[in-house]
């Protein structure tokens, strides 16, 4: 008998602990929750720690971001704000590997959200402020913030409804990427400048190193998000919109990219593009530029850091501005991902700390060590006028110049059927109608922004003086 | 007073997953009944559509390529998993030396991970350097294959998934097998019935009901794979191997924050239904049929 209760007693026992895994872990993250945000003696700011307050448990904060290429200088920093900050908080930072936005609509359903979210992209922006991940941080900016930052807030890149939800860290140029010694081999002097010079360097690339298993050109192309990440370099600095959109029209022209695509098409028909390109990610892309195995591509300055780290390259590189259709450089290189960082949850217990803390990871010092580790290249003036040149092999290239710049953003909406980027890369690789394709992409993705507009989702306005060459020389002269 | 106890045992053992499955699985059901009815990207209000998200499906080619490529998929992993597994099976109740090295040699797949496995898929498929290719080259086929290019990809992913389902169903089939007396071969090996006879008219009929539960099994796991896809192809190049739940999977799970993509819930869980009742209509296709063999036999 006492064994049939034991086993009731057990069952009762086994439901609770699982319906308790469902609950939020704040109550175990933070056991001065109950003071927050200001029961705790760290919390008030006091820097002389009283010794009640240095025996009082730690504030505890949650900070996600998907950067792992930043693993170690993200680790290091945290590391040394928990050792030096006066205000009795521990950071922990959770570094996601795949599917950080995933993750992260769980933790907020599931009332496990960090308290600190880094914004992942510029589209993700919109869509966390629509979600409710992020909080407006206007009221909690200081004077000194307002003034470094102020120039940089934009509308769409960090504000949405003209509220400030995350400021500016780093980007990332993005370049031209060349195997010199390649390119010495095949006795061409200079990167292509124009997009039929392309054409011809990609075939000279591949006469030369295919005997040795090289070849001119590659490109991410299993990537049906990023696959085409050549197009806005070539494009834009040839003066187009970006993704398609057309900045003056306020819609999707598709027609844009037609050279750039019709360009990527003869490389393949040349058979220039190393072997297996559509199975490419990025990843596998760049080890075989660090062997020597691809003559040229296009991406952005996270390259330098991983050719030193993650696949150390055995060949001499350089980057160069990306060719233009006709050689004329009549707009800029978007800078990717610049004007947004690490913002605040409306869900953290203990926002007063979190503010202490992204305050801190917002301060000149720790925004040069991500331009000096090489993480990426600084928008903040303030920054850019302190910080060091990191030293990384190839990151000279990256500076910005006066050709980068921070874009205005793209709406986002719901497609049908399949994504110009797939479409696109599909035409490179196997051919066939490419104006049929365009003016498919063009209805469905202006019946979508349609769409958009009209239920309220996105502002698309035409902006018919709306001129790229005029962003020229915003970043750096 | 005994019966109330016994009553209140099987309640007080059946409330967990009772409510687990509640929660997990018959909840997400309705939530998604209700949402194939709304546009609903995860945020704002959920905006009824009536029956868009099926008129839109009907017409949509990517949802049609991805069942045509699901039957292919599903078609070619069972046209080849089930004889081999069942073989293996045979061959390996025999009372044999190394029997058990073997049967762990070929159940080893079922218990890995199917995305680590994706990922040395890759090392070995990769038509640049891969290592069947590679092996190809030193054997003189200069060209290599594009295993996992337009043409080929779909074969690639058939015999990965193929590896990763033969060991399960042999150790199911081997279960069944150790169920026959052995005296019943015996009496027919004296009766003069050679090894083939055996197996027709002794092993299939009486592995018959192990038989329909394996195919039916295999059917409907073969018809909601999509991992190892996922992982090595994404669908791709160019929906060659998008399948009907990894398409489900991209509606709700688009491909990266940092492309323009918008989750597409109400629209998924259309879609989702759809591959559901597909499947549905596959299963109760086979119980007809298996049901007019048992008739028969």
């Amino acid at each position: 008998m006492a064994r049939k209760w034991l086993g009731i007693a057990l069952t009762g026992i086994l439901a609770s602990s699982l319906a308790a895994c469902g609950g939020n872990n704040e109550g175990n993250a933070s056991p001065s929750a109950s003071g927050a945000p200001s029961g705790t003696g760290a919390a008030s700011g006091s820097p002389a720690a009283s010794p009640a307050a240095s025996q009082a448990e730690p504030v505890k904060l949650n900070f996600w971001t998907p950067d792992r290429g930043a693993t170690d200088h993200i680790k290091a920093e945290i590391a040394r704000y928990n050792e030096t900050n006066k205000d009795n908080i521990q950071v922990e930072v959770n570094i996601m590997a795949e599917n950080y936005d995933q993750q992260l609509d769980i933790a907020f359903a599931s009332n496990q959200a960090p308290d600190i979210v880094r914004v992942n992209g510029l589209p993700s922006l919109s869509v966390f402020v629509k979600k409710g991940y992020l909080e407006p941080l206007d009221d909690r900016l200081t004077p000194d913030m307002k003034e470094r930052f102020g120039s940089l807030l934009r509308e769409g890149v960090n504000q949405i409804g003209g509220k400030t939800y995350t400021l500016p860290n780093y980007g990332t140029t993005q370049r031209l990427i060349y195997n010199v010694e390649l390119f010495e081999k095949a006795g061409i002097k200079e990167p292509p400048k124009t997009l039929q010079e392309m054409i011809d360097v990609a075939k000279k690339l591949t006469a030369a190193g295919k005997a040795d298993g090289a070849y001119g050109i590659a490109g991410n192309l299993k990537s049906t998000g990023s696959g085409l990440r050549f197009a806005d370099p070539i494009g834009m600095l040839s003066g187009m919109g970006s993704s398609g959109y057309d900045y003056k029209k306020g819609a999707f022209d598709f027609a844009q990219l037609k050279p750039i695509i019709e360009a990527y098409r003869q490389m393949k028909l040349d058979g220039s593009f190393i072997p297996g390109v559509e199975q490419l990610d990025i990843d596998p892309l760049r080890a075989q530029f660090a062997e020597g195995k691809i003559g040229m591509y296009v991406s952005t300055a996270s390259e330098p850091l991983v050719y030193k780290n993650q696949f150390p390259a055995k060949i001499k590189w350089a980057s160069a501005l990306p060719p233009t259709i006709d050689g004329q450089q009549r707009g800029i290189v978007p800078v990717g991902n610049a004007g947004i960082f690490i913002g605040l949850s409306p869900k953290s217990e203990h926002k007063e700390e979190a503010w202490k803390f992204i305050e801190w990871m917002y301060s000149d010092e720790v925004l040069k060590s991500y331009q000096e580790d090489g993480v990426g290249i600084s928008v903040v003036p303030s920054v850019l006028a302190k910080a060091g040149k990191p030293e990384i092999n190839g990151i000279d290239g990256f500076m910005p110049t006066k050709f980068d710049a921070i874009i205005p953003p793209v709406p986002i909406v719901a497609i049908e059927g399949m994504g110009y980027q797939e479409a696109l890369i599909k035409y490179i690789l196997i051919g066939g109608d490419l104006d049929a394709v365009i003016k498919d992409l063009n209805a469905r993705y202006n019946a979508a922004l349609d769409k958009a507009k009209a239920s309220g989702e996105v502002k698309a306005e035409p902006m018919p003086d709306f001129d790229l060459s005029q962003l020229q020389g915003t970043l750096a002269k | 007073m005994h019966r109330t106890r016994i009553k209140l045992e099987a309640v007080a053992f059946t409330l967990p997953s009772l409510l687990l499955t509640l929660a997990l699985g018959i909840y997400p059901i309705f939530w998604a009944i209700r949402y194939m009815f709304y546009e609903y990207a995860g945020y704002g209000t959920p905006k009824f559509v009536g029956l868009y998200n099926f008129e839109r499906l009907y017409h949509d080619e990517r949802f049609w390529n991805a069942v045509t490529n699901t039957l292919v998929y599903a078609g070619g992993k069972l046209l080849v998993t089930l004889p081999l597994s069942l073989l293996l099976a045979v061959l390996l109740n025999r009372r044999m030396r190394g029997a058990g090295l073997f049967k762990t040699i070929f159940f080893m797949p079922t218990v890995l991970s199917a995305s680590v496995m994706s990922i040395v898929f890759y090392v070995i498929f990769n038509s640049y350097n891969g290592m069947l290719n590679q092996l190809l080259q030193q054997l003189g086929w200069s060209r290599g294959v594009e295993w996992l290019g337009a043409n080929y990809a779909m074969l690639t992913m058939i015999l990965i998934a193929i590896w990763g389902a033969v060991g399960n169903y042999m150790l199911l089939f081997l279960a069944g097998l150790q169920g026959i007396p052995r005296d019943i071969y015996e009496s027919a090996s004296i009766d003069g019935a050679r090894p083939a006879q055996q197996f027709f008219y002794i092993t299939i009929p009486m592995l018959g009901p192990v038989l329909q539960m394996v195919m039916l099994l295999a059917i409907t796991v073969s018809l909601k794979g999509y991992e190892s896809i996922m992982v090595l192809t994404q669908g791709g190049p160019f929906g060659k191997t998008d399948v009907m739940f990894l398409y489900v999977y991209k509606m709700f799970f688009p491909v990266a924050s940092t492309t323009a993509e918008v989750q597409q819930f109400g629209y998924g869980s259309a879609v989702g239904f759809a591959a559901a009742l597909l499947i549905g209509a596959v299963t109760l296709i086979y119980f007809y049929a298996s049901k007019k063999l048992n008739s028969l036999y």
